[in-house]
């Protein structure tokens, strides 16, 4: 089979792993993890997950799928230290998530980016909001080769009004991987790109991760996407989330460049995900849950 | 390689192929539909000022409600090029006047910018401050302002402190409005991936909420404007003696109607200006609001 290389050189991307041999083990711990929000109006506290136990090991791709609302979102801001556990505990890198760090680092489905500053200004703010103990040529240096990652280049100085939608998440990417961090979340990240442009996306990700050995912890609410990508697919139930199963995947890589979706296990996996969420799925279409 | 933008001047494109772009030439129909509405807009206001010509040369209005365009236009030449227009009974030319205006005008705006972007910003972000200063805000901000200035005259007297006054309330409302909403509106995902990426609680403000807020508060000013014309207008008929407003009085009082013409056309163009500007300087810093496609 003719696989393609990859376009970006072969320069160690991960410049402090390199060195060591990479690590493995678990790097997220959620134990009977219970989150949720306080509806102020209402009087009420609303529970978003529900004794959430799920264990993602260095390196690893764990995809959550699940109907819309089911506090996947919730549980990815746990992660990300945006919210506090109400009940159990999570954990990351063996300390529990006390607020945001470097070593963690998140896509946002509306790319969230500053549309007053432009692609390189974007990309290099974590470094304006963090220290990492780096010196401003790593800094520029780090800044042009996340560019470059994501086929940016040239575009350094357009602002994110000036790019297509796929472009901009490029931007979002760039600006999460550009910290070099232990953990890349992701909320959903391709659901507002158009069909084809998020398949490629899907391609495009697998690549960068691929170079950069990154754990992620990424939100779909498509099965085909989960496949596409994930070492292992978390399903997460109807409100308040619960884990329904972990499915592992146990596909070829590069996926993309396999056209893993002609394999027959592409298909059993796809429909045994789709009987897991169902009817969870109908509810929702139909607005049973609200 | 190049960079290549629509004619919107989005969705940049990095084409390997430039045959693809090639040189047209512009179809009669294309350059009408890219200048004409300038040309409509010339031939428009020349016709319109041909036809207030004819109607009040032809008598057909009493020259005491419309004077002649042309007697309009020459009265604004005179009043603008000379210090003190000869044979009037009205001290000062319309360009002393005019000065008069925009100083207290600035004036007026520059305190009210300075006491209404600060206060917008700290009721959006604190609130308690927002709890205390609402109920005032909304309540000056719903009144009239010209119901005020009986009693700013009566406290500060005809003096320029009453004019300033009136058009400080009139313009730090809209200014106040605008900085607190775009505080509050500021979009939660970019605070959240501030948050991410390691923001504490000074730089969420600095380097999400105030950038966010500009646009606002610059729209905020381009309302103040607006209103404080109106308040300086206002105090300036109510008392005093110099100023457009005061000018509009007192020709309005002399039956001098081609004075009193001259000084509303300088009051449009002030307006337009002014409006222009303050678009050309969101357009400038807000690039991606695109306010210059209005």
């Amino acid at each position: 089979m003719n696989l393609p290389q990859s376009r970006v050189g072969s320069a160690a991307t991960r410049s402090q792993l390199a060195a060591v041999p990479k690590p493995t083990g678990p790097v997220i711990v959620s134990k009977g993890l219970t989150v949720g929000y306080k509806l102020h109006r209402e009087r009420k506290r609303l529970t978003a997950l529900r004794n959430i136990s799920l264990t993602v090991n260095r390196g690893e791709f764990v995809v959550l799928v699940g109907p819309s609302g089911c506090g996947k979102t919730t549980f990815i801001n746990a992660i990300a230290g945006l919210v506090e556990p109400w009940e159990g505990s999570i954990e990351v890198n063996g300390h529990p998530v006390k607020g945001p760090g470097p070593d963690r680092a998140m896509v946002f489905q509306d790319y969230a980016l500053m549309p007053w500053r432009t692609v390189e200004s974007n990309v290099r703010m974590p470094f304006e909001l963090q220290n990492l103990g780096l010196t401003q040529e790593e800094m520029d240096e780090r800044v042009r080769r996340y560019i470059e990652l994501v086929d940016l280049k040239g575009f350094e100085k357009s602002y994110p009004y000036e790019l297509s939608g796929g472009m901009k998440q490029r931007v979002g990417i760039a600006r999460a991987l550009v910290g070099e961090p232990d953990i890349l979340l992701a909320d959903e990240p391709f659901a507002a790109i158009d069909a084809m442009t998020r398949e490629a996306m899907q391609g495009e990700l697998e690549r960068f991760v691929a170079k950069t050995g990154q754990t992620v912890v990424f939100i779909t609410h498509s099965i085909d996407e989960a496949i596409t990508l994930a070492d292992r697919v978390a399903v997460v139930s109807y409100r308040p989330g619960q884990i329904k199963e972990v499915v592992d995947v146990k596909l070829p890589r590069p996926r993309f460049d396999y056209d893993v979706k002609m394999l027959p296990e592409y298909g059993e996996l796809r429909d045994h995900i789709w009987r897991l969420v169902k009817d969870e799925a109908l509810q929702t279409a139909r607005g049973e849950n609200l | 390689m190049s960079i290549v933008r629509n004619s919107r001047g989005n969705a940049a494109e990095l084409t390997a192929d430039p045959s693809r772009f090639q040189d047209t030439k512009w179809s009669v129909s294309e350059v009408w539909g890219r200048y004409g509405s300038w040309v409509v807009t010339a031939i428009n206001l020349t016709l319109f000022f041909c036809i207030w010509e004819l109607i009040t040369r032809a008598g057909l209005v009493n020259p005491l409600f419309l004077p002649r365009a042309s007697s309009m236009f020459h009265t604004l030449w005179v009043g603008l090029t000379t210090t003190a227009p000869p044979g009037s009974v009205i001290s000062g030319s319309i360009l002393d006047h005019l000065l008069f205006t925009l100083r207290d005008l600035s004036i007026g705006l520059a305190i009210a910018c300075a006491i209404g972007i600060p206060s917008g910003l700290l009721m959006g972000g604190n609130r308690y401050v927002e709890t205390v200063l609402s109920p005032y805000v909304w309540a000056f901000s719903s009144l009239p302002r010209i119901a005020l200035v009986p009693l700013f005259v009566l406290f500060l007297g005809f003096t320029m402190k009453m004019q300033v006054t009136i058009i400080v309330l009139s313009a730090v409302f809209p200014i106040i409005i605008n900085s607190w909403a775009g505080v509050k509106t500021t979009e939660k995902s970019l605070l959240a991936a501030a948050k991410v990426f390691g923001a504490n609680r000074r730089e969420l403000y600095t380097k999400v909420v105030l950038p966010y807020t500009l646009p606002f508060i610059i729209s905020g000013i381009q309302q103040g404007i607006g209103r404080g014309l109106v308040g300086v207008i206002i105090a300036e008929i109510f008392g005093g003696s110099e100023g457009l407003g005061y000018l509009i009085q007192r020709s309005a009082d002399t039956f001098d109607s081609a004075l009193m013409y001259a000084v509303l056309f300088v009051l449009v163009i002030i307006s337009l200006s002014f409006i222009q500007f303050t678009r050309w300087l969101e357009a400038y810093i807000a690039p991606w609001r695109r306010i210059d496609m209005l």
